[in-house]
């Protein structure tokens, strides 16, 4: 086991950078930070859509939803792969079309969460907002989203545990991140798996650990700052 | 100022409003009351739309709310609206709930808006909680904080719904008193209230509503008195019993 960490924890880091592409944990978490920070905007604008009047764009998003939320995100990551390049006429960069299919998945589940955040304010803040004249964009961005998203900040970050975890599909399509790494490791060792994918496994838990315990403590600190709040619960 | 036209109004199949055909004279201040659920709070809610009114017509300063050349958000900004959960906005500190109108409509830049927002804190007397937070201030408080909110765009008109039931007994006095000052500096008032105390000081007029219907509509003196609507008079020696 430590050999195996002695030889490769710079490839398991970072993959062959610099004489190669980056690649392992450092690739593992900048797909999920990218996945997670162009996922948000979209899920903002789909727990609006979700939350507000009724009409086309509410239709279009429940069905957008709906339709994701039935599929498996691996599906999602073939279609990306294998037919989208067909229907445009030529390859895109792998590690792209992993963050596209992350941010398509996550954009239903954590539209979702922040849906569940908008409708947990008391009605009160909306009619409050109405009351002193303001209208539909500015009750939204300043009294109403501000809140709703401060209040599931712990859903948010328990999404980004479940971004890092479904990173490791990129490894289906040759994308260099932790999980592909150690298959190649793997390959190269032959007959250390229970030790190579302990370390792998080990490396997952230690990062979705630490998040989950951020979770928990953002989730009493925001309950203890709000008190009279909605404190919604995460639907992941 | 106010004109109500028999106005009525239902919610699904629940009509809460009876052709209600009443006045709020200009500067005058009017307090409402009435069993729970006799459509007080939905009869204010009228007022700036808040709730919309299926017969009727309601008009301020002459001309009907519902007219096509009526912006509903200019109509809310001209009538100051007070909820009984104070409602203030927790994400915000207190100066800037009172701020934000300022900022958002009347598209000021901080540094215009916040003199003028401290200045009417200053009026309610919580210049010093300025930077608090509204969880970490009192119902009483609170309730000063969103009537100055209510009043920074300067409305002619005050609406509010029950504003001293969400508190505790010692913070109510604070509340009323400011009320009384608004009232006397001629500000046009309506308010749901079960203060008799404050209704027979402050109010031009005391109406009563008893299953939607507007049945009794009078001066204070004739409200207490003993030719008043037996409605009124079961209602007022119910109230003194509670005390
Ligand atoms: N949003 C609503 N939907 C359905 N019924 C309502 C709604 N709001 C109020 N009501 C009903 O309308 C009636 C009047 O309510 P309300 O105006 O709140 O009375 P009050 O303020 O005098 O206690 C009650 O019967 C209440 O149940
Ligand atoms: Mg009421």
């Amino acid at each position: 086991m430590l050999e195996i960490i002695q030889n490769y924890w710079l490839l398991l880091l970072i993959g062959e950078y610099p004489h190669g592409k980056l690649g392992g944990l450092a690739m593992t978490l900048i797909i999920s930070f990218v996945s997670l920070i162009v996922t948000f905007p979209c899920a903002v604008l789909i727990a609006l859509a979700r939350t507000g009047k009724p009409g086309i764009i509410q239709s279009i998003a429940n069905g957008f939803v709906h339709s994701v939320r039935a599929i498996p995100l691996l599906m999602l990551i073939f279609w990306a792969y294998f037919a989208v390049p067909m229907i445009i006429g030529f390859p895109i960069d792998a590690a792209f079309t992993l963050i596209v299919a992350i941010v398509i998945y996550q954009t239903a589940y954590l539209g979702e969460i922040i849906a569940a955040g908008i409708t947990g304010l008391p009605k009160g803040q909306r009619e409050a907002a109405a009351a002193l004249g303001l209208g539909y964009v500015p009750t939204m961005f300043r009294i109403i989203l501000p809140q709703a998203i401060f209040n599931v900040i712990p859903g948010i970050v328990n999404q980004l545990t479940t971004i890092i975890k479904e990173s490791s599909l990129g490894s289906i399509i040759a994308v260099s991140e932790l999980s592909y790494v150690m298959l190649q490791v793997n390959s190269n060792e032959v007959t250390k798996p229970l030790q190579i994918f302990g370390i792998l496994a080990a490396v997952y838990f230690v990062l979705c650990f630490a998040l989950s315990q951020a979770t928990n403590w953002l989730e009493r600190r925001i309950s203890s700052r709000r008190t009279g709040q909605v404190v919604v619960e995460a639907v992941a | 100022m106010i004109e109500f036209q028999n106005v009525s109004k239902w919610f699904g199949a629940l009509q809460v409003l009876r052709d209600v055909n009443a006045t709020v004279a200009k500067g005058t201040t009017t307090v409402l009351c009435g069993p729970s659920g006799s459509g007080k709070s939905t009869l204010i809610r009228t007022v700036n739309r808040l709730e919309p009114i299926q017969k009727g017509k309601i008009t301020l300063a002459g001309h009907d709310i519902y007219a096509k050349d009526i912006d509903v958000n200019v109509l809310r900004s001209g009538i100051g609206f007070v909820f009984q959960q104070f409602n203030l906005f927790p994400h915000l500190s207190v100066v800037e709930n009172v701020m934000l109108p300022l900022l958002r409509i009347r598209k000021q830049s901080r540094a215009q808006a916040r003199p003028v927002a401290m200045q009417m804190l200053e009026r309610v007397g919580l210049a010093d909680k300025a930077h608090s937070l509204p969880a970490d201030i009192s119902g009483g408080q609170s309730q000063r904080v969103a009537i100055a909110r209510s009043l920074i765009l300067k409305p002619e008109v005050l609406v509010l719904d029950e504003p001293t039931s969400a508190l505790d007994p010692e913070m109510v006095g604070e509340v009323l008193k400011l009320l009384r000052e608004l009232s006397a500096d001629g500000i046009t008032m309506m308010c749901v209230t079960h203060e008799m105390g404050f209704a027979r000081e402050v109010a031009d007029r005391i109406w009563f509503l008893r299953n939607g219907t507007l049945t009794f509509d009078a001066e204070p003196a004739e409200f207490f008195s003993d030719e008043a609507h037996q409605d009124v008079r079961n209602f007022l020696s119910a109230v003194r019993k509670n005390r």
